[in-house]
C-alpha cells in the first residue's frame, strides 16, 4: 500500500514531518493503526537497525529515525488505546540511581517503541524503589536499566536485589547497558541480558519474548 | 601514568569536602603526580563546572544546573546574559580548581595542568535532546528551518564563552597547559555517513570552537592537551591532530594508538589508551589482559617510534566496591612501563 511504503520511507530517512504527514493520510484512507505499526514501523526500524549493525548508519541516523518513528506513533497511540489493542510487550525502563545521563536509555526507549513495544520510561536517577514500583504498578515483561558510569553501575545489582526482595524478579526479564557494562557483568549481577547498543536492546528483546513463546 | 585523580581523592577522609577546598585538593593531584611518578600535574576531571559557572550567569543555582537543560530556543536576553562579559562567582569547585592550580604552580618539579570540558561536548550538555539537533545540522538544516538547530548553535556559541573564561581563570592561576576535553565529539554525536556526504558539522561544531580556543592558549603561552575517548574516525583523529597540534592527544580505547601514529605528526605525544572504564571487572578485564595490552601497546609503539605516554583511557573513577581491583590494575598498567624502561 502506498501510505504505508510512503512511511516506511520516512522513517527510514529520519523525516518526522513526512512520517506524520503519511500517518495522517494513511489514517484518513482508513488503514488499521496496528496495520500501520506492524507493516511500515516496525519493519522501518528493523532495517535502521541492520543498517547501524552494517556500520551504514549511525548513532545520529539512529535518533532521526527513532523520532520520525515517535512522531507517527503519537498519532496511532491514542486510538490504539481506545481499540483497547496492546503493543506486544512492556518494557520499564531508567537510568539507575546516582546516574543523570539518558542519551542512551532514550535512544534504546525509541528503538523498543519503534520495533512495537509499550514503554514506560522512568527518566534518570531512577531508585531500586522506582523501579520496583513500576514492576507492581503496570506488570511490564521488561525492565531495562541503563548506567553511563563505572560508580553508578552498582545500583543495577541493587535494583535486581530490591525485585527479588518485592517478590517480583521472576516476572520480568532484566536487562542492562551503558557503556561500561559487559557481558560478564551482567551475569555477575544476575541481569537477563545485556547489549552494548539500542538495536542490540530490540533483538535481544524480541529473542527473549520469542524463547518465551516457544 | 593514569589518569588517576579520583582514586587518590578517594583516599582522602572527606572526598566531597575535598573536592571544594583548594588546598586538599592541591594536595590531592600533588599525591596523583608521585604516586604515578610523573611531572604531569593533571587535576582531577571534572567536567561539570563550566556548566555550573554558565548557568549561574542566569541565576540557576549548583545543585540544578546538572539537571538543567533548554529544550527551546533562547531569546537574546538569556543568550547575552550568558554570552557576556560580566562574571558572577565561580562556583566552589572552580575556585578549588584555581586554587589547587596556585598550590601546583609553586612546586619546582611539578607541571601545573588546568582542565576544562571543550566546547562542543558542554554544549550537548546544556541541551536537552543534544544529537537531535547535531545530526538534523548534519543533514543541511538551517537554524531558520529548525528550533533544535538554532538551539544548538545558541548553545555552543554561550558554552565556548564558558569554556573560554574557565580557561583563562586557570592560566591566571598558574596552569601552563590546558586539557580540553572533547567526549562528544565522536560519532555518537556525528555522523561520519553525514560526513562523508559533505556535511560540514565537524567543522562548524568541533573544530571552529576548539580551533579559537587554541589560539587564545597560543596567545597566553599555554600549551594544548587535548582529550577524546569517544569513538572516532581517522579524519578526526587527523583533524585534532594536526590542526589543533596539542602537545599531547589522549584518545580511548578503541583507537589502535600505533595506527594512529601515521595521521599524526611527530612532535604531538599520543597518549593512553587502556580501557580503564573496565578495570572494575576482573572478569572483563583480567590484569593479566591488562599486562597483555600494555606490553603490546609499548612494543606497538616503540616499533612506530611515535613519542607515547602509556595512560588510561579516561579519568579512572574510584568504584568502592571495584577500588581494589581498579588498583591492581592500575599498578600491572605501571609496572609494565617500568619494565620497558
Amino acid at each position: 500500500m502506498a501510505q504505508s511504503k510512503d512511511l516506511y520511507d520516512a522513517i527510514l530517512n529520519g523525516d518526522a514531518k513526512k512520517a506524520r504527514a503519511t500517518t495522517e493520510a494513511a489514517l484518513a484512507a482508513g488503514v488499521p493503526p496496528m496495520e500501520l505499526i506492524q507493516e511500515s514501523m516496525v519493519s522501518a526500524m528493523d532495517e535502521v537497525g541492520r543498517l547501524f549493525e552494517a556500520e551504514e548508519y549511525f548513532v545520529p541516523e539512529l535518533l532521526l529515525s527513532a523520532r520520525a518513528m515517535k512522531s507517527s506513533l503519537d498519532l496511532l497511540k491514542p486510538l490504539l488505546s481506545a481499540s483497547g489493542q496492546k503493543m506486544s510487550a512492556r518494557v520499564v525502563i531508567g537510568t539507575v540511581k546516582g546516574d543523570l545521563h539518558d542519551i542512551g536509555k532514550n535512544i534504546v526507549a525509541s528503538m523498543l517503541e519503534g520495533g512495537g513495544f509499550e514503554v514506560i520510561d522512568l527518566g534518570t536517577d531512577v531508585s531500586p524503589e522506582s523501579f520496583v514500583a513500576a514492576v507492581k504498578e503496570r506488570n511490564p515483561q521488561f525492565v531495562c536499566m541503563s548506567a553511563l558510569l563505572t560508580v553508578t553501575m552498582p545500583s543495577m545489582k541493587t535494583t535486581i536485589d530490591a525485585l527479588k526482595t518485592a517478590g517480583l524478579r521472576t516476572q520480568v526479564k532484566v536487562l542492562v547497558g551503558g557503556a561500561p557494562v559487559t557481558t560478564q557483568y551482567a551475569k555477575e549481577i544476575g541481569a537477563d541480558g545485556f547489549s552494548e547498543n539500542a538495536n542490540g536492546a530490540v533483538s535481544l528483546v524480541k529473542n527473549l519474548l520469542a524463547g518465551e513463546a516457544a | 601514568m593514569p589518569i588517576g585523580a579520583d582514586l587518590v581523592l578517594h583516599e582522602e577522609p572527606d572526598p566531597e569536602n575535598a573536592r571544594n577546598d583548594g588546598a586538599a585538593l592541591g594536595r590531592v593531584i600533588e599525591q596523583t603526580a608521585r604516586r604515578w611518578n610523573t611531572p604531569l600535574a593533571i587535576p582531577l576531571m571534572d567536567l561539570r563546572l563550566e556548566k555550573i559557572d554558565l548557568l549561574a550567569r542566569i541565576g540557576i543555582s549548583a545543585r540544578d544546573a546538572e539537571t538543567h537543560h533548554f529544550t527551546s530556543p533562547l531569546d537574546e536576553s538569556t543568550l547575552s546574559a550568558l554570552c557576556g562579559e560580566h562574571a558572577t562567582p565561580f562556583c566552589l569547585g572552580s575556585i578549588a580548581r584555581d586554587q589547587a592550580l596556585n598550590y601546583i604552580a609553586a612546586i619546582p618539579d611539578l607541571f601545573p595542568i588546568g582542565m576544562a570540558i571543550g566546547p562542543f561536548s558542554l554544549a550537548t550538555r546544556l541541551k536537552a535532546d543534544p544529537i537531535a539537533g547535531t545530526a538534523l545540522a548534519g543533514r543541511g538544516t538551517a537554524p531558520e528551518d529548525s528550533a533544535d538547530v538554532l538551539l544548538l548553535l545558541q548553545c555552543l556559541r554561550a558554552a565556548e564563552s564558558a569554556v573560554l573564561r574557565s580557561v583563562r581563570s586557570q592560566i591566571t592561576h598558574g596552569a601552563r597547559a590546558i586539557m580540553i576535553c572533547e567526549p562528544a565529539a565522536c560519532t555518537a554525536f556525528i555522523s561520519p555517513r553525514q560526513l562523508r556526504a559533505g556535511s560540514k558539522i565537524f567543522e562548524q561544531l568541533v573544530m571552529e570552537p576548539n580551533l579559537r580556543l587554541k589560539a587564545a592558549l597560543d596567545a597566553a603561552g599555554c600549551d594544548l592537551i587535548f582529550h577524546d575517548c569517544g569513538e572516532l574516525i581517522d579524519p578526526m583523529v587527523e583533524a585534532f591532530a594536526t590542526r589543533l597540534h596539542p602537545v599531547i592527544l589522549s584518545l580511548g580505547s578503541s583507537r589502535k594508538l600505533w595506527l594512529d601514529a601515521r595521521l599524526v605528526p611527530a612532535d604531538v605525544v599520543l597518549y593512553g589508551n587502556l580501557p580503564t572504564k573496565s578495570f572494575y571487572s576482573d572478569g572483563a578485564m583480567p590484569v593479566e589482559e591488562v599486562v597483555r595490552r600494555a606490553t603490546e601497546l609499548l612494543a606497538n609503539m616503540k616499533a612506530c617510534a611515535h613519542p607515547h605516554i602509556l595512560g588510561s583511557e579516561c579519568d579512572v573513577l574510584n568504584v568502592p566496591e571495584a577500588r581494589p581491583a581498579i588498583l591492581k590494575k592500575v599498578d600491572a598498567m605501571m609496572a609494565v612501563t617500568a619494565t620497558s624502561d
